[in-house]
């Protein structure tokens, strides 16, 4: 791994297909950062507002609200965040304001090639580089990023948009945003995946075009990974037992569920390790939590075993 | 769990089959056993993915899912235990290869034809633009149908959120070629521009001085010779656009929506299945995948467990019997929840048709677990 443990890096973006529990992730990773004492940030970008439900608070889009000690959530909305661009840019309200009442404005803004992901990466690059009294405002940004096609277009599109504007100020602003996300010091990509075939498969897929692009993925994360408090003796015995004709059905579907349990432990497991062995990086695991209501501590407990883990924090985690 | 509904007999003589619900549900593989369904019943069929599916390529016998249709061998369906009375293509969408032909077929001679694929705007745009995925998805669906080479095309379409896009884009570009922000975009020079330009109030400008202000003058100048290129081709965009929007309303037309036994894929599942009814899109039935089946022993303890164990040489019967019991019952309430799920799934769409498929510890890597797939669908 280039640069430093993922929980040093000021800024975590929380890749995934949709459906991997990325949002989840996301909350747990920012949690165990503001738990270490770090002023975090928690945003979400995608537009689905899940993370003060986590959280079970309201969601909120205008300014970061604390969800916990030391953790604020934040929602940004690209259409918001190209009218505050335009407002710093244009100084000037009312002209902001028949910018952003202008349908052919929008219009425009929807044909310019990738300008809301560019908007959105705009404010948080602002965010990122906030100061108040000579400190930063925040000391940690973990973004949940859209699913992971769209993920790997919002790390891309400073790049993009630096390559086809010829000057101006989104040229300059498009470059700086790029010299950071690209900095392995600054920046990591975590990749989140579920023990499942298919999604271990594309996540390998996107940690390997993320290399080819030289954005900075720093690790994996497997969500939902299934343990077994069954050794292989009792496994034998199991399957005795389940095999046995005529044995009765409640033991034998006890039997099966237990056997269930260890084959679905034995599966994970082999996920989890091709995914480490064919994208070539630190992969975390997070165990299966059932409830994630705000009360149970079942967030808690993910954030426990994110931070602990050796791929997260760079061995010395705890 | 819901009756024996045969899915594939309730899609079979549609013209377009369109798959669609929440990211992670199973759509990729849910399209391909109903199109596998469908071919085996004789028809000929095309399944078309947006994501890249490996896994659905090698289940198919597929080496590479490209652009073009790869046909899946029918001795490979038959060794599954299926006859094969159709055909069954699969492809895999490129959205750029689309575009690039809809360019060439629509461009009015070769010199406009080579400017526009030639502008480095174009190749940016096709990949970054939010919907140009979605649109060229509905223009290869038009490819497709057009093409007389197939009976039934089915569509996976790109999750869930984006399901909603999908449906909107043929009328988005219809706006978008109708409206004043590519008349501001195309300036006074072009022809389709030049009366809409005269006639913008004073607001117009200052939106064009604005961009400019911010992008530089010279990405405005790019995009504006991009989107004039396409002048006189709009027309025909739109066109077609509204063609496949018609087709899609259309009886020809089924929607299937993909969903999963829990809280928010259900939710999400109920929200797109509302939405297509109030757009009055032709609805086929509600697919709930991976569906935890209901262990057996009818709900009695598992008393006589640890003798057993002791027996078959445990070195902890009770212990273990113990811990098996638990599992036992984790897999009860697991069912439970499930059965819950699909009853308020059911209650809050008036009992829709629903057919399920039973979780498998992996989506299938052959046609015999695809083949599987599909006779659940069937109702077998």
């Amino acid at each position: 791994m280039a640069g430093p443990p993922l929980t040093e890096r000021r800024l975590a973006f929380v890749l995934g297909k949709g459906g991997v529990g990325k949002t989840t992730v996301a909350a747990a990773l920012a949690l165990g950062l503001a738990d270490a004492g770090h002023r975090t940030l928690l945003l979400e970008v995608a537009g689905e507002r899940r993370t003060e439900a986590l959280f079970g608070m309201p969601p909120s889009v205008d300014v970061p609200v604390e969800v916990r000690p030391g953790l604020h959530a934040l929602s940004v909305d690209a259409d918001r965040a190209t009218q505050e661009y335009l407002t710093i840019q244009l100084k000037v309200r009312p002209l902001v304001e028949m910018m952003a009442r202008s349908r052919a404005f929008h219009q425009v803004t929807q044909a310019a090639p990738g300008l809301s992901e560019l908007v959105t990466l705009g404010k948080i690059w602002d965010l990122a580089t906030a100061v108040q009294g000579g400190t930063p405002v925040w000391d940690r940004l973990v973004v949940d990023a859209p699913a992971t096609g769209h993920g790997i277009a919002l790390l891309e599109v400073a790049g993009n948009v630096r390559d086809l504007a010829g000057s101006g100020p989104i040229r300059d602003q498009a470059d700086a945003i790029e010299r950071v996300i690209r900095h392995p010091a600054a920046t990591g990509v975590v990749v989140v995946a579920r023990p499942e075939d298919l999604a271990v498969t594309e996540a390998v897929e996107a940690v390997q075009s993320m290399r080819a692009k030289d954005l900075p993925v720093t690790c994996a994360v497997v969500n939902g990974v299934r343990t077994s408090p069954f050794g292989a003796a009792e496994v034998d015995a199991l399957r005795a037992v389940a095999g046995r004709p005529g044995a009765p059905d409640a033991d034998r579907a006890a039997a099966l569920a237990a056997l269930a349990v260890a084959d679905g432990a034995v599966h994970d497991a082999r996920e989890v390790a091709g995914l480490g062995r064919d994208a070539g990086i630190p992969v975390a695991v997070l165990p299966v939590v059932p409830d994630l209501s705000p009360a149970s501590g079942g967030l808690e407990a993910l954030s426990a075993a994110l931070m602990s883990d050796p791929a997260i924090g760079g061995g010395d985690g705890g | 769990m819901a009756a024996d509904l045969d899915l594939v007999g309730l899609l079979e003589g549609r013209r377009i089959v369109v798959v669609a619900g929440a990211g992670g549900v199973g759509k990729t593989t849910v399209s391909a056993a109903l199109a596998l369904g469908l071919a085996s019943r004789g028809a000929r069929v095309a399944v078309v993915t947006i994501d890249p599916a490996r896994r659905l390529a090698s289940a198919l016998g597929i080496e590479h899912l490209g652009d073009t249709p790869h046909r899946v061998d029918p001795a490979r369906v038959e060794a599954a235990g299926m006859p094969m009375a159709g055909t069954l293509d699969a492809l895999q969408l490129d959205p750029q290869a689309t575009f690039d032909r809809l360019v060439e077929r629509e461009a009015p001679d070769d010199a406009a034809r080579d400017k526009i694929l030639g502008n480095r705007v174009y190749r940016h745009l096709s990949g970054a633009v939010a919907g140009a995925q979605e649109f060229m998805a509905v223009e290869r669906l038009h490819e497709l149908v057009d093409s007389g080479d197939y009976d039934v095309v089915v569509l996976d379409t790109p999750p869930a959120r984006n399901a909603l896009d999908f449906l909107d884009a043929p009328e988005r570009m219809t706006r978008f070629v109708e409206g004043r922000g590519l008349r501001l975009l195309l300036g006074p020079r072009s022809g389709a521009g030049r009366t809409g330009w005269r006639a913008l109030q004073a607001g117009g400008h200052m939106v064009m001085s604005v961009v400019e202000r911010l992008t530089g003058a010279q990405l405005l100048t790019d995009i504006s010779e991009f989107l004039q290129s396409f002048d006189g081709m709009y027309q025909g965009f739109s066109e077609r656009a509204s063609a496949v929007r018609l087709l899609l309303e259309s009886d020809s037309t089924r929607f299937v929506v993909v969903t999963g036994p829990r809280p928010e894929p259900v939710g999400e599942a109920i929200a797109l299945w509302r939405r297509l009814r109030d757009d009055r899109y032709p609805l086929g039935a509600v697919v709930v995948n991976r569906v935890h089946p209901e262990p057996g022993g009818g709900g009695s303890a598992p008393d006589g467990l640890a003798a057993l164990l002791a027996g078959a040489g445990a070195p902890d019967p009770e212990g273990l019997a113990a811990r098996a019991a638990e599992a036992l019952s984790a897999a009860r309430a697991r069912a439970a929840a499930d059965r819950h799920e699909m009853a308020s799934l059911s209650g809050a769409l008036s009992a829709p048709p629903i057919a399920t498929v039973p979780a498998l510890e992996d989506d299938p890597v052959e046609v015999a677990g695809l083949a599987r797939v599909t006779r659940e669908l069937e109702g077998r």
